[in-house]
């Protein structure tokens, strides 16, 4: 039997965001668990509407996630998240042979963020670097990309603008995700030829499938099932899944927004 | 970094100071391609920055990173990181085979394309999914890719005795229509002979066009499956693409113009309606093209200049590859099933209906060709040419029915469809 259609609201960070939903709507369909979908332009609005009920199912990042739960005043749930999110980290990287042992060798330097926004490029960075020894806010001079702020750093446009600077000896040293230095990577993409990776964070949560704790537990867990029984090696799926860059989907929980609720803290994102 | 794990990975690979973009990522993809998902390997590195990266390329592959640790021995130190191979499969597909037999050659070092069909590790399929893709003879095909809709996905109802054979001729009879006629040998003809030649050379050229048209227009209706009959048909298109460059520049080489005669363009509109292969193929092949060699033999011998029977050699050369194609495959067809046979005669009729207004060969036509093998308008060589058409005409008509016989119709149909042929002769 199927269920009512639930809504899924995401951020239109790219135009590949509708064939990813219109091919996962008919997904969710043929498990008898339909959906359709809502864009957005901004993660805010979307946290709005997924607050007042508008939507059911919000596709988040971390920061959206950790703002949501902030604000709720009741408890959310997570219903699964990309496999790339269960294990994203944050980079810096220098130009060739720069030889940086310790981050706090990076004290006095230019240090690239990306938007302010940016929970892998901008907030992450400077609290995990605070745990490695350097006040980057303090002992070093922060360039910030604010770019297509309320994207949360989906668009990866401040992460090259970040790895641009670091290029041209703007900045000495910059933070970005691993996953748009792997891509780069596997491109061989002259824009980072003469850069190298100095520096991986500890692994930490990015994005997920976020509902709030009102909803109804058993419809919930069949959205989730249907989730993690997505293939990539059905030739139905792979193509979104390319797309939305997810071989697997995990389950997921709290535990990896630790790090990034108390650095959104610290920071004072919460006011 | 972490201290080593007490266990040992199914696995390991030293990758010494190769980094990525430098081919790391192919050492390491053939290395976790030939592990199994779920396995574990370690691998080891001199750079720092690459086995900082090793894990986002890890997850960027499907697998993920385990942990890592720093090793140091008597060359340094190294770094190592344990990566479980993910389930994601590179390619969506059965694993392939393993390595067979090399492919037979002929003497000499040929490879024919009828031994590449006949050797294939797998026979061409009789009546494939018409949503084949555009995969190679033998390849293993991945699924996930698009759904073609072809129309013309029965291999009998395309096929010849001889066509890999008939291809593999076209090959190596090609020709080249800029330098293989002696062009100059055309200059200086007397005008009212050049004006006959240039009109029969421009009515061939014309009836060229729908023999290039009906072959293409049925290729890429054909299933990719067919590689035989995809090479057939494009060597036939091919050939056609030269005949009309040969008579177009014959035509105009000596400055004048032709007629494209409205009975022409009638015939071959009519021709070109055709959406039956076979029928196609009758009305193309066996009796256009058929009746063509003939002109096409009369012209190489009567020709006033030696340009112009050069052409008309070249081009019969050709025709004649593309007649016992015809032949052959009509022929097969009416063996293979007896009710085509109607169906064939029917088409025939048809054309022959839509082409009732057509009564011989047009007049202008008639004194072109008269006048190309008298080769002057004196009355002694005008009336050797006449003669010439005449005898001509009787050939066509014999050498059709000798053609309509050959493709398996008996002696009375023979006669009827040879009757019945469209006074354009194409
Ligand atoms: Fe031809
Ligand atoms: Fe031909």
């Amino acid at each position: 039997m199927s269920g009512p259609t639930l809504l899924v609201g995401a951020v239109a960070y790219h135009e590949r965001v509708v064939p990813i939903w219109e091919i996962f709507r008919e997904y969710f369909s043929a498990r008898d668990v339909p959906v359709d979908y809502v864009l957005y332009s901004n993660y805010e609005r979307q946290a709005e509407a997924l607050l007042d009920g508008k939507i059911d199912i919000g596709w988040n990042t971390n920061t959206a996630f950790v703002r949501i739960r902030h604000v709720a005043g009741e408890p959310v749930r997570i219903l699964g998240m990309r496999d790339v999110d269960s294990d994203w980290a944050t980079l810096v990287v220098t130009r060739k042979g720069e030889g940086v042992e310790k981050v706090s060798e990076l004290s006095g330097t230019r240090l690239a963020l990306g938007s302010r926004d940016s929970g892998h490029a901008a907030i992450l960075p400077l609290y995990y670097l605070a745990r490695e020894g350097l006040d980057a806010v303090n002992d070093c001079e922060l360039i910030r990309f604010d770019t297509d702020l309320g994207k949360h750093g989906d668009t990866g446009d401040s992460e090259l603008r970040v790895l641009r600077a670091v290029a041209d000896g703007e900045a000495g040293a910059g933070a970005v995700g691993a996953p748009i230095w792997a891509s780069l990577k596997a491109k061989a993409d002259p824009l980072i030829s003469g850069l190298e990776v100095q520096w991986r964070s500890e692994d930490y949560y990015h994005c997920n499938f976020t509902v709030l704790g009102s909803m109804d537990r058993a419809v919930a867990d069949r959205w989730s099932a249907a989730l993690l029984a997505m293939d990539y090696n059905d030739p139905s799926l792979r193509y979104a899944m390319d797309l939305e860059g997810v071989k697997k989907w995990l389950p997921g929980d709290e535990k990896g927004y630790a790090t990034l609720t108390e650095a959104m803290v610290q920071q004072g994102y919460f006011g | 970094m972490n201290s080593p794990p007490q266990d040992t990975a199914t696995r390991s690979i030293d990758a010494g100071d190769i980094e990525f973009g430098d081919g790391l990522e192919i050492l390491l993809s053939t290395v976790f391609q030939a592990a199994e998902p779920g396995q574990t390997i370690d691998v080891a590195t001199s750079s720092r920055s690459t086995a900082l990266e090793l894990p986002g390329w890890a997850r960027s592959t499907g697998h993920s990173a385990e942990r890592d640790w720093k090793e140091t021995n008597g060359n340094g130190q190294r770094f190592v990181v344990r990566v479980r191979r993910g389930e994601a499969a590179p390619v969506l597909a059965p694993d392939l085979p393993s390595r067979g037999e090399p492919m037979p050659l002929r003497l000499g070092s040929q490879f024919h394309t009828t031994d590449l069909v006949n050797a294939a590790p797998e026979r061409l399929p009789g009546s494939p999914d018409p949503g084949y893709g555009l995969i190679p003879l033998g390849a293993v095909p991945e699924s996930g890719g698009p759904q073609y809709s072809w129309r013309l996905n029965h291999h009998d109802d395309l096929w010849a005795e001889e066509i890999t054979d008939l291809t593999e001729r076209a090959s190596s009879a090609q020709w080249d229509a800029t330098v293989d006629v002696p062009w100059n040998e055309a200059l200086g003809l007397p005008d009212d002979v050049e004006r006959a030649v240039a009109q029969v050379m421009t009515f061939i050229a014309s009836n060229e066009y729908v023999a290039l048209y009906v072959p293409s227009k049925f290729l890429p209706q054909v299933n990719s499956a067919f590689v035989d009959i995809l090479m057939w048909l494009a060597s036939h298109i091919h050939d056609e693409a030269r005949h009309v460059e040969v008579f177009t520049k014959r035509a105009l080489i000596g400055g004048q113009r032709g007629y494209a005669l409205a009975s022409t363009q009638m015939s071959l509109h009519s021709l070109l309606e055709e959406d039956d292969f076979s029928s196609a193929s009758l009305l193309l092949n066996v009796l256009g093209e058929g009746t063509f060699i003939d002109l096409l033999g009369f012209i190489s011998r009567n020709a006033p200049d030696a340009a112009t029977a050069a052409c008309a050699r070249l081009a019969h050369r050709d025709e004649q590859r593309h007649v016992h194609f015809g032949i052959s495959h009509v022929r097969r067809s009416q063996k293979l099933d007896p009710d085509s046979t109607p169906q064939l005669i029917g088409a025939v009729e048809a054309r022959a209906a839509k082409l009732a207004t057509l009564t011989g060969l047009s007049p202008v036509l008639l004194e072109s060709l008269t006048i190309l093998a008298a080769g002057s308008t004196r009355s002694a060589s005008l009336r050797r040419g006449a003669a010439g058409v005449k005898e001509l005409t009787r050939l066509m008509e014999v050498n059709r029915i000798r053609r309509l016989r050959a493709a398996g119709f008996d002696a009375e149909t023979a006669h009827h469809l040879s009757e019945l042929h469209t006074p354009n002769l194409m």
